[in-house]
């Protein structure tokens, strides 16, 4: 059944890519979706069963590579941990695979974007169900490839492809941590198999190593080297800058990859390797300022972008944040929660902000939107409930989880941990102010269309093929005489179940992930019963903080973007340098511009035109092709055709070797 | 030793002396119709020639007044010679029909060239040595010129006789010198006058360049190679498909026996004779190949390069050198024994033979099946993973820099980079240029898509599952040698 | 002594014979010198007593070879002075090549020792030079003999498939035909009619 649930993706993938346009776009589509489904469904059974107490186990499907005493072997590993992120993974996608269906209806290449679903499913899983930290490596780095490929998937935009390449690289940096990790970890424990190494981490404890003249304990340098490439992975502060970027690609890409799965991979590292992490104090206080920071920052930014994605966008980064400073006061299971629940709303914000996108003819910057709720009123639906959800309202699945993760920073109450809490409530608030007012711009106010250059060229259409009657003109219709339509059913129904999912998912799972019993996680990662108790025995005022800092940003929203508009713009006036440092995202783009990415191209261009066209392409390749073409032309003169010629050749190669057998003896 | 065990120890060239006296008997009475019949005849007389060699006793067997052993080297190499030769007799047939030249001496000179080589691997005399080599070589001389009529094939056939003379004549002064200081022909017994260590004997070190000279020749060793690309332009096809397979094969057995049995002892000596000649074959057949428009000229040139290739394994010296040895030579046979026979299948619409590698151009979308055969080949041919012309190349690597002559592996390296150049061009021409308007016409093949079919499944990946057998096999015909 | 004399002589006459085979301008001069040549080499066996040996290198080399040579030189106008043009470029070369051959031959003949032969079979007592010849050829050596025999026969099959042409309408005799036919398929009688004629092969006589 595991085998099954991993590998349909996977045979998915080969049918529609290696199908491509043989099988047609329906076929491809049917596949693909259809095995999705079957796996989404296996997942929930997995789930279910391990929640009944079934176990961890391990399916092992073949050797993998033997060198010395290195032994790598693919296998699937199972437990309450690896279920819930199976669970997450194979909803989501199955629903954005039928999201798809009609969101991509237009493209021209649509068995390509289906089998790269597919593909991203599969590494997914194999990263999660990894048995070997080598085999959650191949994971690891083939959902980047599927990222890459997916952002870039309208490779003739050059955006697209830049983001594509930002992502990569960047994500790079990160993989280089990771397999340094992998390296320090093969180095300490003398196995890759994780379930060996989490066994073995009390006994390695206080082991130190030699760097520099200086002992450093090789337990927290692991631990932090495995971090970086969360880092990377899950895009926080220092390697966040290719997620905003990401959003080029497809919107369902957005909601699968860069929202619920592939950046959580970062969070799901730590809980998978939460034994070394406690093992590790001084990483984990990393962990916890790395996650509070980056929700802080995530969340300044997000309150000034315009386009709507990258709205989202940022607060996904906050999102990941908050589950690292959660992990990192060592409430993993308060992260993995918010991972869960945070998974179904932020896929539901993004699948709805597809949809309106759909409607609004690809516009997304959302200074052109305004008063839509009269014209897609279930997508303003579903908008609004993953935003009640991510803002926390009550019982909502944000409620549950968010305010799980801020209790437990707050009993935790270590130094690291309260700066987190208190961070953490002041994200809170900032993440139901730009949650608002991406809803208020959005839905509210008059029709702003008119201004909208997407909205103009698809008018122009229309306007063309009206001109037949004459053309009076829309004048200063706000609207320009556009009508969004609503999205059809196929996205509409991922909307609904997701919209499902955000409401009610805090509140059947929270028992179960943040209670104060040890049953549900058997032990697939630490948690502490004890510590989960004190959650629930917050001081009053830290029990109401989320709530309080949830309304004031939703009053201020209101104020700003619906009572009194303009008043956002009249901010803007008054403290023009904080709003251009926010927007433009505390300048991190432009600093690394100047740190490495210029500098690396100079190196380049001077290691291009000087090593490479002046010296190696001189003497080699040119050289030795113009070398080649000259010794061609000699054999070919010297074959003469004369008989005489040959023999005298062969004459020649007899005295020559006679000659110096005798000089030489 | 009775006469009796020496026709039963020799009992391959028995059979096939007495069959080919048969079966000429047959062609004279038949004429030239007999032609097919007497091809599948000489295929099952090879195949008759053949069962001792399954059935002989594991080790090493003398007769013949110790001029003649069979031993598991020799049975190795006959085997392969005896496969190339029925490959060069069956494909031949279509292909004389379809030009009027089907004449039943054929089959049978193919036959008594296949005698002389089993003759040449089997040699533990000098004498043996040169009765095998002229017998192959007179042999040869005529199927070069089979086409009698053709201007190509009498200026191929006058050119390999006459500078083949001239090689027979270096091994005769050569097997002279070596008997003058040896005071004996025997290969034993030349190892017994030659030992190393002793102070070098200047005669027996010409002799050896002489004799090493003559069988250069026969294998295309540079600088004794002249001969190669003219006389595999004009001698008809299945011919030259025949020359650079079989005798190759048998070639380069004979002086790893001659090397290794008679000359062991000077093996400071040869090494570096034949570690030239290897450099200078594959650096000049892979370079010397780009700037060919002949099909027939650039395989020519390709078999120089490999035959360098080959060579290396020998300046090895070492036992894996050997092992190395036969692999390669058993994959190259098979490589361009395909290589040949599809350039064979092509004719165009007025039954002449496509030769040039222009006439390739867009072969893939009129004959895929030809084209993507000839594709599999080339990059086997220029040692391209995963097919498995990569493994010989890289056993005698692996074997040159085991022995400590780095230098060697990258020269071969080298040259299989420039080879691979010419290589893929063909494969480009075949497969990307638009089709040169030639039409190439299905016409009568017999056995040519299955010959060809089953070598490019030898070549391609597939190969790798014959490694095992293939690689013991060699091995232990490498332990009989050395 | 006088046999080391009769060598010398024989030997220098064999190698100025083979240079002026090489040199002589005229083709027919050549083979001439080339017989010459091995009549020379034919006394050269005489004098270590292998008179068999003389006798066949003189019928087979001299008496048939040689004279085929002779043959096909005088019937082909060959003019040898268009062909050695070309090979006239190379004449530095070709010098020098010679020279340095003949140095390392003359190495060789300095670094030859005697006593460094072991007399392989030593001659069997009581047998002609011919009968001890013929034994160790048809007993130790019997293998490469009928494989020399193998050679001619290819040799003869080369210059059947080479030169042997079926020409059509070429009126032969087939003493086999001539002696097996029949008066029955040969004579036909007729009668014919007055001013008729006879209707033979397609034509009326």
């Amino acid at each position: 059944m595991l085998e099954a649930l991993v590998f349909l993706p996977l045979l998915g993938f080969l049918a529609a890519g290696i199908g491509n346009r043989a099988i047609g776009d329906f076929a491809a589509k049917l596949v693909t979706t259809g095995f999705l489904f079957v796996s989404a469904l296996l997942a929930w059974v997995i789930f279910f069963r391990q929640w009944g107490g079934e176990g961890a186990y391990t399916v092992t499907l073949a050797e993998w590579f033997t060198s010395g005493t290195l032994s790598v072997s693919w296998a699937l590993h199972v437990d309450m941990l690896v279920a819930v992120m199976l669970v997450v993974i194979t909803t989501v996608s199955a629903l954005v695979h039928l999201y798809s269906w009609a969101y991509m209806a237009d493209d021209p290449s649509q068995p390509r974007f289906f089998a790269y679903l597919s593909l991203f499913t599969f590494a997914m899983l194999m990263l999660v169900t990894a048995d070997s930290i080598v085999q959650m490596f191949f994971g690891w780095e083939g959902v980047g490839l599927a990222s890459y490929l997916l952002i870039g998937f309208w490779y003739r935009k050059p955006s697209a492809w830049n983001a594509a390449i930002k992502a990569f690289v960047v994500n790079r940096v990160g993989d280089f941590g990771f397999s340094l990790g992998i390296f320090g970890l093969f180095l300490v424990f003398g196995t890759l198999d994780i379930g060996a190494i989490l066994a073995a981490v009390p006994a390695h404890k206080g082991t130190t190593f030699d760097f520099l003249g200086s002992e450093v304990d090789a337990l927290t340098t692991i631990a932090i080297l495995l971090f970086i490439g969360a880092m990377g992975k899950s895009a926080q502060l220092g390697l966040h800058t290719w997620l905003p970027d990401a959003m080029e690609g497809p919107t369902p890409v957005s909601a699968l990859i860069h929202a619920a799965t592939m950046v959580t991979a970062g969070v799901f590292l730590v809980c998978r390797m939460s034994p070394l992490f406690e093992a590790a104090p001084a990483a984990l206080a990393l962990v916890t300022f790395v996650g509070a920071a980056t929700a802080l920052f995530a969340a300044t930014v997000a309150t000034t972008q315009h386009d709507i994605k990258r709205v989202i966008a940022y607060s996904t980064c906050s999102q990941l944040g908050y589950m690292f400073f959660a992990a990192g006061v060592g409430a993993y299971g308060a992260a993995m929660f918010h991972l869960f629940t945070h998974a179904f709303f932020k896929a539901l914000l993004f699948l709805g902000a597809g949809s309106v996108i759909h409607a609004m003819h690809h516009e997304q910057d959302m200074r052109f939107y305004g008063g839509l709720r009269r014209h897609i009123p279930l997508t303003f639906a579903a908008m609004t409930i993953g935003t009640l959800a991510i803002t926390g309202v009550f019982y909502t699945a944000g409620y549950y989880s968010k305010d799980g993760v801020l209790f437990a920073a707050y009993a935790r109450s270590t130094e690291p941990a309260l700066v987190a809490f208190s961070v953490g409530l002041f994200a809170a608030f900032l993440t139901s102010f730009y949650s608002w007012r991406l809803v208020f711009l959005t839905f509210f106010g008059e029709p702003r269309w008119a201004g909208s250059p997407h909205i103009a060229h698809a008018h122009a259409h229309d306007a063309h093929a009206e001109a037949g009657h004459g053309a009076h003109g829309h004048g200063a219709d706000p609207t320009a005489g556009y009508h969004p339509h609503e999205s059809p059913p196929s996205m509409l129904v991922p909307l609904v179940l997701l919209s499902a999912g955000a409401l009610f998912a805090g509140l059947l799972f929270h028992q179960a992930f943040i209670g104060a019993g040890e049953a549900f996680w058997a032990g697939s990662l630490v948690h502490d019963p004890a510590f989960y108790a004190k959650l629930h025995e917050v001081p009053a005022l830290v029990h109401w903080a989320p709530a309080i800092a949830m309304g004031l940003g939703l009053l201020l929203a209101l104020r700003q973007y619906v009572l009194k508009p303009g008043a956002a713009e009249d901010f803007v006036r008054t403290l023009p340098t904080l709003h251009r440092f926010l927007y433009r995202k505390w300048y991190f783009d432009e600093l690394y511009d100047w740190l490495f990415v210029r500098p690396a191209k100079r190196i380049g261009r001077l290691l291009w035109t000087g090593g490479d066209q002046g010296l190696i392409d001189r003497l080699g390749p040119d050289g030795l092709a113009g070398l080649v073409g000259a010794g061609a032309a000699v054999a070919r003169r010297f074959q003469s055709g004369y008989l005489y010629f040959y023999a005298m050749m062969m004459l020649v190669g007899l005295a020559a070797a006679m000659t110096w057998l005798a000089l030489k003896g | 030793m009775t006469l009796l065990q020496s026709l039963s120890v020799g009992a391959p060239e028995v059979v096939l002396a007495a069959g080919i006296c048969v079966l000429l008997l047959v062609g004279a009475f038949r004429g030239d119709r007999a032609l097919e019949g007497l091809s599948w005849a000489s295929v099952l007389l090879l195949a008759l020639a053949a069962v001792p060699l399954f059935d002989q006793a594991p080790g090493r067997l003398a007769a013949w007044n110790g001029l003649y052993v069979a031993d598991a080297f020799s049975r190795h190499l006959k085997l392969l010679v005896f496969l190339g030769s029925a490959a060069a007799i069956l494909v031949a047939v279509p292909y004389l029909r379809r030009l009027a030249t089907a004449r039943f001496e054929y089959p049978l000179l193919v036959l008594l060239a296949t005698l002389g080589m089993a003759i040449m691997v089997s040699a533990q005399n000098l004498l043996s040595l040169y009765v095998g080599l002229e017998l192959m070589s007179l042999s040869a001389y005529v199927l070069a010129a089979f086409h009698r009529d053709e201007s190509r094939s009498s200026e191929a056939g006058l050119k390999y006789f006459a500078l083949g003379a001239l090689a027979s004549g270096l091994m005769l002064y050569g097997a002279s010198l070596v008997y003058g200081f040896a005071g004996s022909t025997s290969f034993a017994d030349i190892a017994k006058a030659f030992v190393a260590g002793e102070v070098r004997n200047l005669g027996a070190l010409f002799g050896l360049v002489f004799l090493l000279a003559a069988l250069a020749f026969k294998v295309s060793a540079v600088p004794f190679h002249m001969w190669t690309p003219d006389v595999y332009e004009g001698a008809p096809t299945p011919v030259v498909a025949f020359f650079a397979t079989a005798p190759k094969v048998a070639a380069m057995g004979l002086m790893l026996r001659l090397l290794y049995e008679a000359f062991g002892g000077m093996k400071a000596d040869w090494q570096q004779i034949v570690l030239v000649m290897s450099i200078a074959s594959m650096l000049l057949g892979s370079v010397a190949a780009i700037a060919q428009t002949s099909m027939k000229r650039l395989l020519a040139y390709s078999a120089i390069a490999n035959i360098g290739f080959a060579l290396i394994g020998l300046a090895a010296g070492t036992a894996a050198g050997v092992e190395a040895v036969l692999l390669y030579l058993l994959v190259y046979l098979v490589m361009t024994l395909g290589a040949f026979v599809a350039l064979l299948m092509l004719v165009d619409a007025d039954g002449r033979q496509l030769e040039d590698l222009a006439d390739l151009a867009g072969l893939a979308r009129t004959r895929p099946g030809i084209a993507s055969a000839l594709a599999i080949f080339m990059f086997s041919l220029a040692g391209i993973p995963p097919m498995f012309g990569f493994m010989p190349k890289l056993a005698v690597f692996s074997a040159a820099v085991e022995a400590g002559l780095w230098p060697l592996a990258v020269l071969g390296v080298l040259a299989s980079v420039v080879a691979a150049y010419y290589y893929l061009r063909v494969v480009k021409i075949m497969f990307i240029d638009p089709p040169a308007g030639v039409v190439v016409l299905p016409g009568e093949q017999g056995v040519n898509p299955a010959v060809v079919g089953a070598a490019a499944a030898f070549s391609s990946p597939l190969g790798y599952l014959l490694l095992g057998p293939l690689a013991a096999w060699g091995a232990e015909a490498a332990r009989a040698l050395a | 002594m006088i046999q080391a004399a009769i060598f010398y002589l024989l030997a220098g006459a064999t190698v100025l014979a083979g240079i002026m085979v090489i040199s002589a301008r005229n083709p027919v001069h050549s083979v001439l010198w080339l017989i010459f040549a091995f009549v020379n080499a034919a006394g050269l066996f005489l004098v270590i007593g292998a008179e068999f040996l003389a006798m066949l290198l003189v019928i087979v080399y001299v008496g048939a070879v040689a004279v085929l040579f002779l043959f096909v030189v005088m019937m082909l106008d060959i003019d040898f002075a268009t062909l050695r043009a070309g090979a006239m470029r190379y004449l530095p070369l070709g010098l020098l090549l010679g020279a340095a051959l003949s140095v390392e031959l003359l190495l060789v003949a300095s670094a030859w020792e005697a006593g460094a032969i072991a007399p392989s079979a030593p001659p069997r007592s009581g047998l002609s030079n011919t009968q001890a010849l013929g034994t160790l050829l048809y007993t130790d050596y019997v293998f490469v003999f009928q494989a020399a025999g193998l050679i001619l026969l290819t040799a003869m099959v080369g210059a059947i498939v080479l030169t042997h042409r079926e020409r059509a309408g070429v009126k032969r005799q087939d003493p086999f035909r001539q002696a097996s036919r029949t008066p029955a398929e040969t004579i036909a009688l007729a009668r014919p009619a007055v001013g008729a004629g006879v209707e033979t092969e397609g034509g009326v006589r």
